[in-house]
């Protein structure tokens, strides 16, 4: 027979299940985070023309340069948010409308140079924010 | 007493080649003067130049020998025109009562004689009475033909000692019909323009003196683009500036939650 009891076992690996939790929620506020970092810096790159290797050659690279500007910003915002949500999951409070909008607002202000890029991204932001919106627990 | 007389003889020598050289860089003929249109208000064709009204207030201002005949050239661009404005100051009864000043349009900045294509002349019929006529020519083999359609202005008028000629190029015309017969002038290119006087309405026969000037004409900016282009790019630093700021106290929260987490763990 066992000295140790039963809830005592229990709550032991509840802690273990808990800590192996955190350990991976702080993981992937990490690398969500470092991954939102590398595509804020390739906007930062491509959306305020530091780098314009595929703009004015033609329309297909045009396109090209759309498409990059866009996904940049939209990836940004994706891991960005993912990154947020799992911290604030991880210090017990909600992510507020507030900072909802300002990330929304930061990230669509990327796009400002280029009209193109700026309806897209906004389109963009919508369908991220209608899909979260849909698979969040109810 | 030698010595003062080698000296005299060195001294004259001296001046004399000063004298000579001065003369010899005046007179040379160098690669035409490049003169950059300005951007300005356009002006009333009508030979007088309002300075209440400010008009040419931002116009390129130069001076140029008409071979020995020295005038003041105007160039100025507004919208779809291009601006020059021709002064000619002499006493008033050297102006000759029937002088005119032609613009010799060369459809390229090229000099060479068959490359002017197109002739604007103020021709005056009577100075004194400021009776004159705007003409518009088609050179072709060095005979100016009048034009089917008149295009642009022209304007002269005597203003005490000075001769005035305002003139009005169209940029950009279109390549239609009646349009042919000038020179088409575009943006961002460079024009040679042969400003020419004269004093018997014959041409080219009655042109008497000249000179060629390169014009750059440019596409215009508009101001209302610039300033919004300026905020935007203001807009667009501020909002990656903040989002840096933001990612950098991030992080740092981030590191703060693991220190929290490994302390609570302990």
């Amino acid at each position: 027979m066992s000295k140790i009891p039963k809830v005592q076992i229990k709550d032991q690996k509840s802690k273990t299940r808990r800590r192996s939790e955190d350990k991976f929620a702080y993981r992937t506020v990490v690398i969500s985070t470092v991954l939102s970092l590398i595509f804020f810096v390739v906007s930062l790159l491509f959306n305020t023309g530091i780098i314009s290797i595929f703009a004015d050659i033609n329309l297909i690279f045009d396109i090209i340069d759309i498409i990059l500007k866009v996904i940049a910003i939209l990836l940004f915002f994706l891991f960005t948010m993912i990154s947020i949500g799992n911290y604030k999951e991880m210090t017990g409070k909600p992510l507020s409308w507030k900072e909802f909008l300002l990330l929304f607002i930061l990230s669509l202000g990327q796009a400002l140079l280029n009209n193109l890029v700026f309806i897209f991204t906004f389109i963009g932001l919508l369908l991220i924010l209608v899909y979260l919106y849909l698979v969040q627990e109810k | 007493m030698k010595k003062i007389g080698y000296f005299i003889l060195s001294g004259t020598i001296l001046i004399n080649l000063l004298l000579v050289s001065s003369l010899l860089i005046i007179n040379s003929y160098g690669a035409a003067e490049e003169i950059d249109a300005e951007f300005g208000e356009a002006p009333m064709i009508n030979g007088v130049i309002d300075d209440t009204a400010n008009e040419w207030k931002n116009a390129f201002k130069t001076q140029i020998n008409l071979t020995d005949l020295p005038v003041d050239l105007w160039v100025m661009q507004y919208n779809l025109e291009l601006f020059i404005s021709v002064q000619i100051d002499l006493e008033v009864l050297a102006h000759n009562s029937t002088e005119f000043i032609g613009l010799l349009i060369s459809n390229s900045s090229s000099e060479n004689q068959e490359d002017f294509i197109d002739a604007k002349i103020v021709q005056f019929s009577n100075i004194h009475n400021d009776e004159f006529v705007y003409l518009d020519y088609f050179i072709n083999n060095s005979l100016f033909q009048s034009d089917t359609e008149y295009h642009g202005e022209g304007a002269g008028k005597l203003d005490g000692k000075v001769s005035v000629y305002e003139f009005s190029i169209p940029i950009k015309q279109p390549l239609t019909e009646g349009y042919e017969e000038d020179a088409t002038l575009e943006y961002d290119k460079s024009y040679a323009f042969n400003i020419t006087y004269g004093d018997t309405p014959s041409y080219p026969d009655g042109i008497t003196k000249s000179e060629i000037v390169l014009i750059n004409i440019f596409e215009p900016i508009e101001e209302e683009q610039l300033l919004i282009d300026v905020i935007l790019i203001v807009l667009i630093i501020i909002d990656f500036s903040i989002v840096g700021i933001l990612s950098g106290y991030y992080i740092y929260k981030i590191f703060k939650l693991k220190e929290k987490m490994e302390r609570l763990r302990s």
